[in-house]
C-alpha cells in the first residue's frame, strides 16, 4: 500500500461531504418515488373507475347491425316491396399480397372492375388496411360462384351477402309505394333541421331511405331499429373477437299492408299500354283503394342502387311524365263526369228530376255554348245518359257556382285525403269567393258566362283520379261519405281513416236518380254503351264518360292528332249496378275522342278483374250462367276476358320490366 | 468468512471471500425486476416467448454472469480503464456523427454499426462518463471539488458527449448524460451556491430552448406533455393510453395476460418505454407499487454500498452509477404516469432492449465490485498512465 498522499483532514472533509451528499441523493430518490407512488394511487385507486371505462371504450366497439326493412304487402299478403339477397365482393388490403395482382385476377372474373380499377384502388387505399372495401355489389349468382371458386387464388378478396330492396312488380306500384335510395346529405340535413339527432343507421353504407310514396311516408316504421354487435378490437381497429356479450339484435322494420290488390293494380297499369293517365279503383262500401296507378310508370328497382344518368334523364324529359304520380298529383278538368254534381246541386235545391229541358244543340248566355248533339227534350236521367251540355248548363246557371262548389266538395273534390302518403294535389273547386281572390279582370266578380262551363266540368275546375274515385264511390253507395284508405295495417295494427263512416247530407233518393242516369249511360243508346259491357252476365257496370278540353276550340282546327293537343279522356264507373261494390275512375291523358273511347274500355277491364276476384260476385256470375260469355260487341273483350280467370287464380309472375305493355286498342267501328 | 477491517491480509483477495462479500440482496432484487420484465414481455406477446421474453431473459442471464465476474475485479482496474474507456466511447459517438457507420433509427442518428455488432454508444457513454468523472475527482481536494477553475474539466467531460448526443438528436440520452454528470458533481461536493445558481440558470434558459432550440418532434413532446388532451390521436396518444392502462389496472390489476390496453396494442411502445404501464395494468396498484419498492431498495442498497467504500474513486463512481439508475427509474416512471414529457428513457431491467440492459448491468458490476472491495485504497495519482 502506498502512502496516503492527501492530508487526513481533507480526506475526512471529502468523505464527510460525500456522505452528506449521498444522503441527499437517497432522500431525493425517496421523495421522487413517493411522488410517483402518490401519482399511482391517484390513477389506480382514486380514478380507477374512470380509466376502466376509458379502457373498455378502447377495447369494445359496437358494430352496427342493420335491420331488415319492413315489407310492403298487398291486401292479400302478396309482397310488393321486399328484400332480396345481394351479393358483394369486398377486398381487404391487409390480406392481399399484392393489390395490383389481386385486381388483375379479379378483373378476369369480373370484367367490369377493370374499368373502375383506378377508383377501386383509391377506395381501398383510403380505407383502413384491414377494413373490407366493397368493390362490386349486385353480383349475379354466376359471378358470386366464380369468386368463391377462385377464393384460394384471391387472398384478401371475399364475397358476402347483404339485403337490398326489391320491387317484384316493377312499375306497377312505383308511384304508390315509391322507392328507396341512398341517403343524401340533404336527408341528413333534413333530420338536423328538425332538431333531431341523426341516427347512426343513416351513415351505414348499405342503408336506403324511403324517397317517395309509402316508402317515404312510413319510412320510420319500415326502417326498424339497428342492432349492435359488441366486438373486441385492437388498437388498429381489427376485430379480435366477435359478439363478446352485450350485443343487441336488430329489430326488423314493421310490415306494412296496403289496401291495394296486386292483380287489379297490375291490370290497371297494363291496360294503359303506352298511354299516359291514371286509374283508381275503390271499394265503395269502405273506401279501400284497391288500385291506384299512374301511367306510364318507371322501374323503382333502379333507384335502389342509383339510377344511371341517361335513364333518369330519359324519364325526366319524356313528355308523358313517368315520374309524376298522376293519380293523386296530376289534376285535370273532370269534363262531363262532373255533370252528376251539377244535377245533385239542383236536386237538393228542389229541382224536379222529371223536369224536361229542350236541347236545341246549343245553350245561349251572352254567347253560344255548343252541345255535341241536338238532344231535344229530356229529363235529368236522359241528360246524364246523353251527356247533354245544355241540360246541365241550364241547371248550373239556375243554382249558381257556390251551390255547385258546395256539392263538389261534399262529394270529395277540392281536397286532399288522409291517405298516409303525401304528394297530393287538391285540385281546384272554384266559387265566387275563390274568384274574388283570383280575379281575371280586376274586379274579381264571378261572370255569369263562367257558370255554364262549370256545370259541365270545364273552366277552372280541376280534379284528380283519386277524387273522381271517391266521388264515384259516394254516388254508388248512396249513403256514406266514404274516405279513401290506402294503409291497411302497420306492423299488424289495423289503420282506420277518421270520419270514414259519416253519412252524406243528401237523401238517397236524389242519389238514386243520378245512379239511374249513369246506369243508362252504359245501356243501349248511352254514351258509354259500346265499351262498357263487362260480359259478366247479370253483373253490369254503370258509368259516366267525360272529355276535358285541353285548349280552346274557339277558332281554327277542332281536332288534332298531336298527342299533347288531344283532349283528356275520362271515365268513372261502378259495378254491379244493383248493389255497387267497386268504383273505378280512369283518366287517359290526351286520350282522344269522347270518354267512351279511351276511358271506358280501360275501366271495364280493370272492373272485370275486381269483380272476378270478389267471391260473392263471382258466384253470382256463375249462377247467372254467363260466367265466361263474351261480350258480343267487342273482339277485344274476348281476347282479354278469356285470359282473365286464369290470371286471377294464379297470381301473375313478378313483372320483369316495366316497359310499355301491349294494349289492344278499340277496333274501329 | 465475512470480511471486515480486521480481516487478515490476503484473506480478502481470495475468490471465495469475495463471493461471500457480494451483496446477494442486491443481486436478488435485480433478478426480481428482470424476471418481472420477462414475465411482462411474455404476457404482451400473447403468451409467447418470442419475440421479446426469451431475448430479454437470455441477455439478463448473460449479463448476470458478466456482472458477477466483473464484481471480482479490483477497483484499480476500473480506475485504470476509466479514461481510455471514456476516450473510446467518445470516439464512437463521434463516429456516429462523422462516419457512415452511424445510422438512423426512430428519428435519431444514435446507432453505430460496427459490422459485427450494432450498438448505441450513448448508452455506454453514461458508464464511461461516471468512471472518468470519478477518476478525476479522486485526485481533487474537497475545496477543488467545491468550487475552482478546475471544474472546467468535469464540465467539459460532461458537456462534450451531452452536446454530441443531443445533436443526434437523442434528447432522452443527452438528458441522462447531463443529469448523471450533474449528480456525480453533486455527490463529489459541488458548492450549494453553484447548484442554486445552476438551477436558476436552467429555469431561465429551458423555456427559450424548448421554443427555439428543439426539433419539432421534441417540442411537440414537451408541449403535448403540458396538455396531452389537446391532441389525443397524435402526440398525446401515448400519454393518454398509458394513463388509461395505469388507471384501469385499479388496485389489484386486471390479471396477468388480461390487460386490454397492452394486449390489444392500444399502449404504444409497450415492450420498451411503456412496459411499466403494462405491469401496472395487469397487477394494479399493488404490483406497480411493489415494483417501485424493489427499485427503491436497489437504489438505497447501492447508495449504502457507495458510502462504505474507502477510496474516493469507488464511492463517487458507485454513487454516480446509482444516480444514473435512479434517474432512469424516476424519469421513466414520471413519463408513463404523465408527469414528464415522453422522452425515450426505458425502465431499467424491465424494458426490452440490449444496450440499456448491458449498461445497467455493467453499472451494477461496478457497484458490486465496490462492495466486494470496499476496503481497497487507491492512492492519489494512482495509475495515471
Amino acid at each position: 500500500m502506498s502512502e496516503p498522499s492527501i492530508f487526513f483532514s481533507d480526506v475526512n472533509e471529502r468523505q464527510g461531504s460525500f456522505l452528506r451528499r449521498t444522503f441527499v441523493v437517497g432522500g431525493l430518490t425517496a421523495l421522487g418515488v413517493t411522488a410517483l407512488t402518490v401519482r399511482l394511487a391517484q390513477l389506480q385507486v382514486v380514478q380507477a373507475q374512470e380509466y376502466a371505462t376509458l379502457a373498455s371504450q378502447n377495447q369494445f366497439n359496437f358494430r352496427l347491425v342493420p335491420p331488415p326493412r319492413g315489407r310492403i304487402l298487398d291486401r292479400n299478403g302478396v309482397v310488393i316491396a321486399g328484400n332480396r339477397p345481394s351479393f358483394r365482393v369486398l377486398v381487404v388490403r391487409d390480406e392481399t399480397k399484392d393489390l395490383d395482382q389481386t385486381l388483375d385476377l379479379l378483373g378476369q372474373l369480373l370484367p367490369d372492375t377493370v374499368d373502375r380499377r383506378r377508383a377501386i384502388i383509391r377506395d381501398v387505399n383510403a380505407a383502413p388496411r384491414f377494413a373490407p372495401v366493397p368493390v362490386k355489389s349486385d353480383l349475379t349468382w354466376e359471378e358470386f360462384a366464380k369468386v368463391n371458386i377462385y377464393a384460394n387464388e384471391l387472398p384478401g378478396v371475399m364475397a358476402d351477402m347483404n339485403e337490398a330492396r326489391f320491387y317484384p312488380y316493377g312499375g306497377s306500384f312505383a308511384h304508390v309505394i315509391g322507392y328507396v335510395a341512398k341517403v343524401s346529405d340533404r336527408d341528413i340535413a333534413a333530420v338536423r333541421d328538425r332538431g333531431e339527432e341523426v341516427p347512426q343507421l343513416l351513415y351505414n353504407p348499405g342503408f336506403r331511405i324511403g324517397r317517395s310514396g309509402v316508402e317515404r311516408a312510413l319510412d320510420e316504421d319500415l326502417r326498424g331499429v339497428e342492432g349492435g354487435n359488441r366486438v373486441e378490437v385492437d388498437a388498429r381497429g381489427r376485430v379480435v373477437a366477435e359478439d363478446v356479450g352485450g350485443s343487441r339484435p336488430a329489430t326488423p322494420g314493421k310490415d306494412v299492408v296496403l289496401t291495394l290488390d296486386a292483380d287489379i293494380q297490375n291490370r290497371a297499369l297494363e291496360v294503359f299500354g303506352e298511354e299516359a293517365g291514371s286509374c283508381v279503383v275503390m271499394d265503395v262500401r269502405n273506401g279501400d283503394i284497391l288500385a291506384m296507378v299512374s301511367a306510364p310508370s318507371f322501374d323503382p328497382n333502379l333507384f335502389v342502387s342509383g339510377v344511371p344518368g341517361p335513364i333518369y334523364r330519359a324519364w325526366a324529359d319524356y313528355e308523358r311524365r313517368p315520374l309524376t304520380d298522376k293519380a293523386i298529383n296530376g289534376v285535370f278538368a273532370p269534363g262531363s263526369t262532373f255533370k252528376p254534381v251539377t244535377g245533385l246541386a239542383a236536386l237538393i235545391r228542389g229541382a224536379n228530376p222529371d223536369r224536361r229541358i229542350h236541347c236545341g244543340g246549343a245553350f245561349y248566355l251572352g254567347r253560344r255554348f255548343a252541345c255535341h248533339a241536338t238532344h231535344g227534350s229530356q229529363d235529368m236521367r236522359e241528360a246524364i245518359k246523353n251527356s247533354c251540355n245544355v241540360y246541365f248548363m241550364t241547371l248550373a246557371v239556375e243554382v249558381g257556382p257556390d251551390a255547385i262548389a258546395d256539392v263538389a266538395r261534399t262529394m270529395g273534390f277540392g281536397q286532399t285525403f288522409d291517405l298516409g302518403i303525401g304528394n297530393q294535389n287538391a285540385g281546384l273547386v272554384p266559387d265566387r269567393e275563390w274568384r274574388r281572390q283570383n280575379p281575371v279582370r280586376g274586379d274579381g266578380r264571378w261572370y255569369p258566362g263562367e257558370t255554364p262551363s262549370y256545370g259541365i266540368g270545364q273552366g277552372a275546375l280541376t280534379v284528380n283520379a283519386l277524387q273522381l274515385a271517391v266521388y264515384t264511390s259516394r254516388l254508388a253507395n248512396g249513403r256514406k261519405a266514404v274516405q279513401p284508405r290506402l294503409i291497411k295495417s302497420i306492423g299488424g295494427e289495423e289503420q282506420s281513416v277518421p270520419g270514414g263512416d259519416r253519412d252524406l247530407p243528401y237523401s238517397p233518393e236524389m242519389l238514386a236518380v243520378l245512379r239511374d242516369g249513369m246506369n243508362r249511360v252504359t245501356d243501349v243508346g248511352g254514351t258509354g254503351f259500346r265499351n262498357s259491357q263487362l260480359g259478366l252476365g247479370a253483373v253490369r257496370m254503370a258509368g259516366k264518360t267525360g272529355t276535358a278540353q285541353t285548349r280552346n276550340y274557339g277558332s281554327g282546327a277542332r281536332r288534332s292528332n298531336v298527342w299533347s293537343q288531344k283532349d283528356h279522356n275520362l271515365f268513372i264507373a261502378y259495378a254491379p249496378i244493383d248493389n255497387p261494390r267497386y268504383a273505378v275512375s280512369v283518366i287517359v291523358q290526351h286520350g282522344g275522342l269522347g270518354g267512351g273511347t279511351a276511358g271506358a274500355p280501360r275501366a271495364r277491364e280493370v272492373m272485370r278483374v275486381a269483380l272476378l276476384k270478389d267471391p260473392e260476385i263471382r258466384q253470382r256470375i256463375e249462377q247467372s250462367g254467363f260466367a265466361e260469355t263474351e261480350d258480343p260487341g267487342s273482339h277485344e273483350a274476348n281476347a282479354l276476358g278469356a285470359a282473365e280467370p286464369a290470371q286471377v287464380d294464379a297470381r301473375p309472375a313478378p313483372a320483369a320490366s316495366t316497359g310499355p305493355r301491349p294494349y289492344l286498342s278499340e277496333p274501329p267501328e | 468468512m465475512t470480511a471486515s477491517a480486521l480481516t487478515r491480509p490476503g484473506e480478502r483477495d481470495r475468490l471465495s471471500t469475495k463471493i461471500t462479500e457480494l451483496d446477494w440482496r442486491l443481486v436478488a432484487l435485480l433478478c426480481v425486476v428482470a424476471f418481472t420484465g420477462t414475465a411482462m414481455l411474455y404476457s404482451i406477446a400473447g403468451g409467447e416467448w418470442q419475440p421479446w421474453a426469451m431475448d430479454h431473459l437470455t441477455r439478463f442471464g448473460a449479463m448476470l454472469v458478466v456482472m458477477l465476474g466483473l464484481a471480482m475485479l479490483h477497483p484499480k482496474w476500473w480506475f485504470r480503464a476509466a479514461y481510455p474507456l471514456y476516450a473510446v466511447l467518445l470516439l464512437l459517438v463521434l463516429m456516429i456523427e462523422f462516419t457512415p457507420l452511424g445510422y438512423v433509427a426512430g428519428g435519431a442518428r444514435n446507432w453505430l454499426n460496427l459490422g459485427f455488432i450494432r450498438i448505441q454508444p450513448a448508452e455506454f457513454m453514461k458508464l464511461g462518463l461516471v468512471l472518468a468523472l470519478a477518476r478525476w475527482y479522486h485526485n481533487q481536494t474537497a475545496q477543488e471539488a467545491r468550487w475552482s477553475w478546475k471544474l472546467i474539466i468535469p464540465v467539459a467531460m460532461i458537456g462534450v458527449p451531452f452536446l454530441l448526443v443531443a445533436k443526434q438528436p437523442d434528447l432522452g440520452s443527452a438528458m441522462i448524460i447531463g443529469l448523471t454528470g450533474a449528480a456525480v458533481m453533486f455527490v463529489a461536493g459541488l458548492s450549494w451556491k453553484v447548484i442554486a445558481a445552476g438551477g436558476i440558470a436552467a429555469v431561465v434558459t429551458i423555456p427559450p430552448f424548448v421554443m427555439f432550440g428543439m426539433h419539432d418532434y421534441q417540442r411537440n413532446r414537451v408541449l403535448t406533455f403540458l396538455s396531452p388532451e389537446s391532441d389525443p390521436t397524435g402526440t398525446g396518444y401515448n400519454i393518454i393510453q398509458s394513463k388509461i392502462a395505469l388507471g384501469s389496472g385499479g388496485v389489484l390489476g386486471r390479471g396477468y395476460g388480461l390487460g386490454s390496453q397492452s394486449q390489444l396494442e392500444f399502449l404504444p411502445e409497450r415492450q420498451t418505454d411503456f412496459i411499466f404501464s403494462t405491469v401496472a395494468e395487469e397487477f394494479g396498484f399493488v404490483g406497480s407499487f411493489g415494483l417501485l419498492a424493489c427499485y427503491v431498495a436497489i437504489i438505497l442498497i447501492s447508495l449504502r454500498i457507495a458510502s462504505t467504500a474507502h477510496s474516493h474513486f469507488a464511492r463517487v463512481s458507485a454513487a454516480g452509477m446509482t444516480a444514473f439508475f435512479a434517474l432512469f427509474v424516476l424519469i421513466n416512471g414520471a413519463m408513463v404516469m404523465g408527469l414528464a414529457p415522453v422522452v425515450g428513457v426505458p425502465m431499467p431491467l424491465l424494458s426490452y432492449g440490449g444496450s440499456s440492459m448491458m449498461t445497467v448491468m455493467l453499472g451494477f458490476a461496478l457497484v458490486l465490485s465496490t462492495r466486494v472491495h470496499r476496503y481497497a485504497e487507491l492512492p492519489k495519482g494512482y495509475g495515471l498512465i
